[in-house]
């Protein structure tokens, strides 16, 4: 755990940075925000209500404010605001009909793209499991990283020697430099 | 001098298209008289291209009426900045600056190999050429910015009031530097397969012009996120716009190959997926362009809509079409020279951290076009906006942080138990208390907590990769920890690089998290004297006020600003009304701090004389700007290393 000074600097910032902030964290999100902001202005603007300041903005952000007033549930207040601009207003569709293949597609393609990757590397490492016997079975030493044939191999291992060497070498430069 | 103009535009559509013919004709017979003649012809390209701008440019500036792109654009009292970068306020201008860049990345391609006699880049030139003849083409014959009016009128329509920002006169061609960019990975690829080339040596190249462009484009989505959480006033910076989709999109699958290419020049594995990943960045550049400019999806960034979208789209499937088709012909060329030693490897998290790129992409893709696609088959109009893609990209996003922690401590090839043990105990031991440290301060929902988990996650497993780092080199050197952590990422600097761009990355998640998460809203009519609560703030209005301003006029709340009883400072959230378009313009008062922005919008002056103030507080919202600037330093540091290569082919003779 040498490394601990470093990272638990980090955390301590990253506790700072939430307490900092703490005040603001402490509150709920208003209700009226958390229905604005799921709701699209049907004019031209097109921004996300909450952040609307268009006419029809306004006039829909005081429809949800009165709404919860007068003690309407989340559901019946856009419901009612559907019912009046449209489905265009919902900020995403109503997840039935045709409209569940936005939900589900990406999902579901996250899924199968992980299915696919974990069946591709499996193949590959099984591929290279399968190599390494058949070089075994060749009568050659078993297989060493990618090189499984015999000639490579010793050359793998002349490579190994030379590296040897040229560290060693490099070592004593550095003691001499040292020194 | 608009004969001119379009002349240029015209010859310059010769010369691509000679340019294309000509080289795939020195190609195929080996003679270099062609070869040369066609890199000539993309040198020309650029000079044409770059008289048309100056021959716009002159007229935008003298703002020639008679042009109609300029009366549709200018208007005499605009200020000359702003009439300069009018050049991209429209389609045609747009288009012209896209071919601007193209060509001006043609020949700085053709310039930085100058000295390679290898066809190989004659080819790649080629496939830059034929994107040419694309723009060329368009703008001669569809979509003429030198388009001349019979009667030109008094004065201009004037410049749309969104885009007289400053942000605007740098987003667009930084963003489009980006977008463009992508062309020369794209022909690298295309080129690689025409000429049926084995070797990695272009991987590298191409993956120094794929972070040269992403980084570009990076950039330009942030100064975009920028402009947008300043100019349009809602109260933040990024609404999953279908034009701000369609920039992340290209930059998402670049970000992607980005990471699998390492996979190609360590192992070469994945080839056919990276070349795929190429071809499908730049195809997807093309579709945000497409989107931007054909109007198919009503969005704030389509200021011209025309009839330029079916030949896009028919390029696009060209492009499509030609890649894949070349790309399955040379199947053989992309065989894996290695196999997989395990799936819990670095290979394996890279894959799936591709997986999630795409599956970003996907999503952000479907949603974005879905609406067309829903009313075509339904018919009724639906919208896919912000409360969608953050439930579903969001939890996709969070996935990939965390598996941004993971990548970097797994070790290639093969990770044994213990590796696994001493990698990751300290990171998610960092990752839980920082979660339990959260929550106190009121951080709830399985996102928060999950994207504060792996924040603290990441930059512990970045922290510990520089300590093993310099920890590995201390035998070596000496001295104070700064000048270690330099020379370190010296030593290595696209290892190191990344680091810092994952850095950056987890400082975005925090500012994002940070405005979106715990954003606050306060908004109400304020007479002379009262105040509005907001948080630990008071507003209080202190007047409106009229003043005009050269091509607009303004009227302005004076606002004093209290935080905890205190007076911060008096700030002017304004409503412009620009003469030409007559419609009220928000402009954006903000006061910010480190942990957060007080952000104040004029909605109007009422009847009885009480002004609509609508305030937010955004936290953290600096963090978004400051994690960006890191991404480009770490961006910069991973740039210029020096090519090191591998596993180089054998130099061509």
């Amino acid at each position: 755990m040498r490394f601990l000074p470093a990272p638990l600097a980090f955390l301590v910032l990253i506790s700072a940075l939430l307490a900092g902030s703490a005040p603001l964290l402490a509150k709920e999100k208003d209700p009226a925000q958390e229905i604005t902001s799921q709701l699209i202005c049907p004019c031209s603007c097109g921004e996300v209500v909450s952040g609307c300041i268009c006419e029809t903005g306004m006039s829909m952000k005081a429809a949800v404010e009165n709404g919860i007033k007068a003690g309407k549930s989340k559901q019946e207040i856009i419901g009612a605001l559907v019912s009046q601009y449209g489905e265009v207003i919902r900020g995403a569709p109503k997840p039935e009909g045709f409209n569940l293949i936005v939900w589900i597609a990406p999902f579901a393609a996250t899924l199968l793209g992980f299915a696919i990757a974990w069946l591709v590397l499996r193949r590959m490492v099984r591929r290279r499991s399968e190599l390494a016997t058949a070089a075994a079975g060749a009568g050659s030493p078993a297989a060493r990283g990618t090189m499984p044939f015999p000639a490579v191999r010793g050359l793998e291992e002349d490579l190994d020697a030379l590296r040897a060497r040229a560290e060693k070498e490099l070592r004593q430069m550095k003691q001499g430099r040292e020194a | 001098m608009s004969e001119l103009g379009r002349l240029s535009l015209l010859l310059g559509f010769a010369c691509s298209l000679f340019a294309v013919g000509s080289i795939a004709w020195g190609l195929r017979t080996g003679l270099s008289g062609p070869l040369r003649g066609g890199r000539r012809a993309v040198w020309a390209v650029c000079g044409l291209t770059v008289l048309a701008v100056i021959l716009l440019e002159r007229a935008l500036l003298a703002r020639d009426m008679s042009y109609r792109y300029v009366a549709e654009h200018t208007s005499k009292d605009l200020p000359l900045h702003y009439a300069f970068t009018s050049l991209w306020a429209g389609q045609e201008g747009s288009l012209l600056l896209w071919l601007l860049i193209l060509s001006a990345y043609g020949s700085a391609f053709l310039f930085a190999y100058r000295k390679r006699l290898d066809p190989f880049y004659d080819a790649v030139a080629m496939v830059i050429a034929a994107v040419m003849v694309f723009f060329t083409g368009l703008l001669s014959f569809v979509s003429s910015p030198f388009r001349i009016l019979a009667t030109p009128p008094p004065d201009g329509m004037g410049l749309n009031p969104l885009l007289q920002d400053p942000g605007m006169m740098i987003h667009p061609p930084i963003l489009y530097t980006g977008y463009v960019g992508f062309v020369v990975p794209f022909a690298f690829a295309m080129a690689v397969l025409l000429l049926n080339r084995s070797g990695t040596r272009w991987i590298e190249e191409v993956r120094r012009w794929t972070l040269f462009c992403w980084g570009f484009l990076g950039v330009g989505i942030l100064l975009g996120a920028r402009w947008a959480y300043i100019e349009l006033g809602w109260g933040g910076y990024w609404g999953w716009d279908p034009v701000e989709n369609a920039s992340l999109m290209p930059w998402l699958v670049g970000t992607g190959f980005l990471h699998s290419v390492m996979i190609e020049q360590r192992r070469g594995m994945l080839k056919t997926w990276n070349i795929t990943l190429i071809a499908l960045t730049f195809l997807l550049s093309m579709f945000g362009t497409f989107l931007t400019r054909s109007g198919v999806l009503t969005s704030v960034h389509s200021f011209a809509e025309s009839n330029i979208g079916p030949w896009f789209l028919g390029f696009i499937l060209i492009a499509a079409t030609a890649a894949t088709a070349l790309i399955l012909y040379r199947k053989a060329l992309l065989e894996s020279e290695n196999r997989m030693d395990a799936i819990v490897s670095r290979e394996g998290s890279f894959l799936f951290n591709n997986v999630l790129f795409v599956a970003l992409t996907f999503a952000t893709f479907l949603g974005t076009t879905f609406p067309v696609l829903s009313e075509a088959v339904t018919g009724t109009k639906i919208s896919v906006s912000a409360p969608f893609f953050n439930r579903v990209n969001v939890p996709i996003a969070l996935t990939l942080l965390l598996l941004t922690g993971a990548g970097p401590v797994l070790s290639w090839k093969r990770v044994t138990a213990s590796v696994l043990k001493r990698n990751f105990m300290l990171p998610a031991f960092l990752g839980v208390i920082a979660v339990l440290v959260a929550l106190p301060f009121g951080a709830t929902g399985v996102y928060p907590l999950v994207c504060i988990f792996g924040a603290a996650f990441v930059i512990t497993t970045i922290v510990m990769e520089f300590a093993r780092g310099i920890q590995a080199r201390k035998s070596a050197e000496t001295g104070a920890l700064p000048g270690q952590v330099v020379s370190l990422v010296q030593k290595n600097k696209r290892r190191y690089g990344g680091y810092i761009v994952h850095a950056g990355m987890v400082v975005i998640f925090l500012g994002v998290l940070g405005s979106s998460v715990f954003q606050k809203e306060a908004h109400g009519p304020l007479r002379n004297g009262e105040s509005l609560k907001l948080g630990p703030y008071a507003l209080t209005l202190r007047g409106v006020t009229d003043h005009q301003r050269q091509n607009a006029s303004l009227t302005t709340a004076i606002v004093d600003v209290q935080r905890d009883g205190k007076f911060v400072a008096t700030e002017h959230p304004s409503k412009a009304f620009y003469s030409k378009s007559q419609q009220p313009m928000t402009e954006v008062a903000l006061h910010t701090t480190p942990m957060e922005d007080l952000y104040l919008i004029l909605g109007g002056v009422n009847e009885d004389g009480s002004a609509s103030i609508q305030a937010y507080i955004n936290p953290l919202v600096s963090f978004v700007w400051v994690g960006g600037l890191i991404m480009v330093f770490g961006t910069l540091i991973a740039l210029s290393d020096r090519m090191r290569l591998r596993r180089e082919e054998k130099p061509v003779p």
